[in-house]
């Protein structure tokens, strides 16, 4: 089920005599359980993108549909959505955890009732019960962000908006939050999460989208993204160093030699290096596999 | 829409009964600010100011002052603070529009701000040793003022949400405020009083000080014209942060303060 569907989004912004577009025909859509990760440089158009989602910048032209409704026309749309925005606090720091729960839970359109009985079960998954009465500002600040996740949990919206969960996290934490959004999704919510983390992005994502300049330059699924840029070669390393004789039987296939470690080019050869090599002890047999990483950098520098 | 407002209710109160020196500190200066004025009324009043002319105008001019410029500082304070916590982008985004949030928030506010005025008041009771009688009919011409001031608070805090700051604006309304509140418009006659009532709250004030300093009956058609007042500046100030609403998420500025 789609759950969130942008289409042709587009923005532009008149600054000092200057237009500058910032975000240009944008699509995607979200599956319920699925993550998106949402990748792009400072600037490249991600938070304009994403506050256009949540209603808070209008687009130019284009249209988002949030559980088959248009935030910006149908504000019950909102009810669908929500948020846990980069740079922002997202939560009242003089409040306690249980307070803003409750507070968010009405402000969401839940009754005080419900909204005090999903407070009360949010605390416990997110293991914040014993803070529960503790004013925000004197927990840390991977207790803030679970706070702030289950805030935007309290009235169980299909779409998550996670921009940057993880950033300023210790390791613990980050730990915590990425085990959260792998649950959040598999409950059947779809999350369009940014981050400038990329092993947490490849990590989590289902699919990939890649902004720059305001355009989408890839978007696919994170494997076969990854694959794609993943070379066809393959290192042998070694116990011990070779005999003449195999290397010149190893060089007639192309193979590359450094000291203990071999390197052959396509798949079809390995057998037969590996047939040249028996009976060796062999250390490890590995792909060259990209990461999202070297497949953002190419992408975003090309 | 009720639920909201108990919440709303409940948020206050928190933060009232929370951070209490806040409101201790704001009833000493208030409190202070009075004594200050009333020692030296005719120096600053000189003879022009009307609710000089007695000293129970002086207390609820000063008292309804006080009010009003909790109100109309209400809405672009809260979008300040708002967005200096980053709270503020989680406002907008709730099925509830934001006008009817932040008035809500507003209402809310005033009515523990109300208990706060009110302990200023019995403290400036106490110095100036007049004690005042409060006729509930008040309740009507004070309504007035308070639509008037919300809509006055909204269409600063439009100007908040395009300009990121409206505090300059914002102080010097709150001394033109001292002169809105004290225009004699009651007095008034002919064309001048019908332009007198194009000005905002100051038919409403007329009424109070009617009623309180003149001891005069309830004007009914004085009052329906502060009403109409009232009513008329509330709608000017929600269409106006309405369109500034819009205007911002078109300009894609709404929070980064």
């Amino acid at each position: 089920m789609q759950v969130l569907e942008v289409e042709q989004l587009q923005k532009t912004y008149r600054s000092g005599g200057k237009t500058v577009e910032a975000v240009k025909n944008v699509s995607f859509n979200i599956e319920s359980c699925e993550v998106l990760a949402f990748l792009g440089a400072n600037g490249a158009g991600k938070t304009t993108t994403i506050k256009m989602i949540a209603g808070l910048i209008l687009p130019d032209r284009g249209v988002v549909k949030i559980a088959g409704r248009d935030p910006h026309r149908q504000s019950i749309a909102l009810k669908s959505v929500g948020a846990v925005l980069e740079g922002n606090r997202n939560v009242y720091w003089r409040l306690t955890p249980e307070e803003n729960l409750e507070y968010f839970g009405v402000l969401r359109g839940l009754s005080g009732y419900v909204a005090r009985q999903r407070a009360k079960s949010l605390l416990e998954r997110f293991e914040l019960m014993p803070k529960r009465n503790t004013i925000v500002q004197n927990l840390s600040r991977g207790m803030q962000q679970k706070l702030a996740i289950a805030v935007a949990l309290i009235h169980e919206p299909q779409l998550l908006l996670l921009d940057e969960p993880t950033l300023g996290l210790d390791v613990e934490a980050t730990q915590t939050v990425k085990r959260l959004v792998r649950e959040i999704a598999s409950e059947g919510r779809a999350i369009l999460l940014t981050t400038h983390q990329l092993d947490i992005a490849e990590e989590l994502s289902d699919r990939v989208a890649i902004i720059k300049q305001g355009e989408i330059v890839a978007q696919e699924r994170t494997d076969t993204l990854i694959q794609q840029f993943s070379g066809d070669s393959y290192r042998i390393e070694l116990e011990q160093e070779l005999d003449s004789d195999r290397m010149s039987k190893l060089s007639a296939i192309d193979a590359a030699i450094e000291g203990k470690t071999v390197y052959v080019r396509q798949t079809e050869w390995l057998y037969q290096a590996l047939e040249i090599l028996k009976p060796l002890s062999i250390i490890r047999v590995e792909k060259d596999q990209a990461n999202l990483v070297d497949v953002f950098l190419k992408l975003v520098k090309r | 829409m009720f639920e909201l407002f108990v919440a709303q209710l409940k948020w206050s109160w928190i933060q009232y009964k929370r951070y209490a020196h806040e409101i201790f500190g704001g009833v000493i200066a208030l409190t202070v600010t009075f004594y200050g004025l009333f020692l030296s009324v005719g120096y600053i009043a000189g003879g022009t100011i009307r609710f000089g002319d007695r000293l129970d105008s002086v207390i609820v001019g000063y008292i309804l002052w006080s009010l009003i410029i909790f109100i109309m500082n209400g809405v672009n304070a809260t979008l300040q603070r708002e967005a200096q916590v980053g709270t503020l982008e989680q406002l907008f985004i709730s099925p509830f529009n934001v006008r009817k949030t932040l008035l809500l928030r507003a209402v809310s506010d005033l009515v523990f701000q109300f208990v706060v005025i009110g302990i200023v008041l019995i403290f400036i009771m106490a110095i100036t040793g007049r004690w005042l009688a409060f006729s509930p009919v008040l309740i009507l011409p004070l309504m007035t003022v308070v639509l008037g001031a919300y809509g006055l608070a909204f269409a600063i805090g439009s100007l908040t949400l395009i300009f990121k700051t409206a505090q300059q604006l914002a102080g010097i309304l709150n001394f033109s405020l001292l002169f809105v509140l004290t225009i004699p418009t009651e007095t008034w006659t002919g064309l001048q009083r019908y332009l007198g009532y194009l000005i905002p709250m100051t038919t409403g004030a007329g009424v109070m000080r009617d009623l309180m300093a003149r001891q005069s009956g309830l004007d009914w058609i004085a009052l329906g014209a502060a009403f109409l007042n009232g009513i008329v500046y509330f709608a000017i100030g929600m269409f106006l942060f309405r369109w500034s609403e819009r205007e911002t998420k078109r300009r894609g500025k709404l929070g980064g303060y």
